[in-house]
């Protein structure tokens, strides 16, 4: 039998992961749930001034969505190295890493999207101006595929411990400070009217090096914590 | 003649070896740290000369400057070490950068408290988010990620691998890092003490500095092998030459 071309592989997991989602549409939900309720907290916690949200809005919304996406890192291979699909990916003649690439590309989808798109609801609560509310979207395309791809890496290295939610935590902070600051930034200069585009352009470049390296090291982990 | 270099290293990668090798080291190592650390105390707290602005407070440097050293040192002889075991599957190598990992964190939890000891008196305020301090903390959670990463698997061998590949990603990312953060808050950056170059700094107050990082670098040795000692009995228990070491049969070098 010959094997598919690795396109063709590439299509085959992405729908499937697309479809397994879809038919647990209601945990697609949960992370946004979440973000809703921990930028909610934040007036309560520092009282309604106008004045106060607008200036914390950008930074409080990053390190929700930060969180949210952080939540669901963790369901990202596990179901599969549950069943064994996993084993069946490394053996698969495609390379892993673009396998691995599919279905990070699938968890940025049913989990950051959601959460983009909820982002600018989120912020306008919390009184951010207007004027940054596109440079808010903008950070937030790059920051998340960011913060999938390197959590990733993460995830795949915890993929043979029992416990790893809070390791998995411990482990990411000190990856996602530079994503933090870059982002954060750049909504930050976009309220003050200051120009916003390098920091932008850092988190872009940060993207390209991540698409290229994060997913072979993520192979190179999931291989290792498998130990194959 | 230079061929029973690699030939020593090699043997050297055997752990009945390793354990000889630095259980013979490892006294030599730490006396010389404690007389040499005694020494640069001695130089730091009574002959070098008090700050003209700072008065004695400053004589924390002698500790701080050091640690802080030590735990940019030992996060790259970690890395070494990691690569090494990742890319020949040595297993002394893995070893050493698991063991090197806690002796990081501690070296770097000690610049944070004798630089929070300093701030105090001279900035009015123990944490500032500064560019280095943040740098530093974010360089602790690194080292317990790693340690934490090691710990959660059941399997030694795979724990340390996961980890070392761990600590090569933090290598990747502790330049991105350190730049991102200068970038974020160039505050106090001129201020800090650890910019004192030797160009910078009195003969007097330079020779202890020196000494100390000397003894650091020394006790760090001297705690790597003891640590790397403790962990071969553990994962190698079930071998021979163990329960030989056990028994306390010395037996024919098996090497």
């Amino acid at each position: 039998m010959r094997p598919g071309s690795t396109s063709a592989a590439c299509a085959a997991l992405l729908r499937r992961d697309l479809t397994l989602a879809w038919r647990r549409r209601g945990d697609i939900a949960l992370p946004v749930l979440y973000a809703v309720i921990v930028a909610t907290l934040f007036p309560f916690a520092l009282g309604p001034d106008p004045a106060l949200l607008s200036r914390i809005a950008g930074g409080v919304v990053f390190v929700t969505v930060l969180l949210a996406i952080l939540l669901s890192l963790d369901q990202l291979f596990r179901a599969d190295i549950e069943d064994g699909s996993m084993e069946q990916l490394m053996l698969a003649p495609q390379p892993l890493a673009l396998l691995v690439a599919m279905k990070i590309l699938a968890h940025w989808i049913t989990a950051a999207l959601p959460l983009i798109v909820v982002a600018p609801l989120l912020a306008g609560m919390l009184r951010l101006p207007p004027e940054a509310m596109p440079v808010l979207v903008a950070a937030l395309l790059l920051a998340t595929p960011l913060l999938s791809l390197m959590g990733a890496v993460l995830v795949a290295l915890t993929a043979g411990t029992r416990r790893s939610g809070m390791l998995l935590a411990l482990m990411l902070l000190p990856l996602c400070v530079p994503v933090v600051i870059f982002a954060a930034g750049a909504v930050a200069a976009a309220q003050e009217g200051l120009p916003w585009i390098a920091p932008i352009a850092w988190l872009g470049a940060g993207l390209a090096l991540a698409l290229v390296l994060a997913p072979l090291a993520c192979a190179a982990a999931l291989r290792i914590a498998m130990d194959t | 003649m230079a061929n029973w270099v690699p030939l020593w290293l090699h043997r050297l990668g055997s752990p009945p070896v390793f354990y000889r090798f630095a259980g013979a080291v490892r006294p030599w190592a730490l006396g010389l740290a404690l007389v040499l650390g005694a020494v640069a105390l001695y130089g730091g707290l009574f002959v070098a000369p008090a700050d003209y602005q700072q008065g004695d407070a400053y004589r924390i440097i002698f500790i701080h400057v050091p640690s802080a050293w030590m735990s940019l040192f030992i996060y790259g002889a970690m890395a070494v070490a990691a690569f090494i075991g990742l890319v020949w599957r040595i297993k002394i190598a893995e070893t050493v950068a698991m063991e090197s990992a806690p002796v990081g964190a501690a070296f770097t939890f000690i610049t944070l408290v004798t630089g929070s000891l300093w701030g105090k008196p001279m900035w009015g305020t123990w944490w500032t988010w500064d560019a280095r301090l943040t740098s530093e903390l974010v360089l602790l959670f690194i080292y317990l990620g790693v340690i934490g990463l090691y710990h959660s698997f059941e399997d030694r061998r795979q724990g340390a691998r996961a980890a070392s590949f761990l600590v090569l990603v933090g290598a990747v990312n502790v330049p991105i890092v350190h730049f991102s953060v200068n970038w974020w808050n160039t505050l106090h950056q001129g201020s800090t003490v650890r910019l004192l170059g030797p160009s910078h700094i009195e003969a007097s107050m330079l020779w202890p500095l020196l000494t100390m990082m000397a003894a650091t670098k020394l006790y760090y040795i001297a705690s790597l092998f003891a640590r790397a000692r403790a962990d071969l009995v553990a994962s190698e228990s079930g071998k021979g030459w163990v329960r030989d070491l056990l028994a306390g049969r010395t037996g024919n070098d098996p090497a």
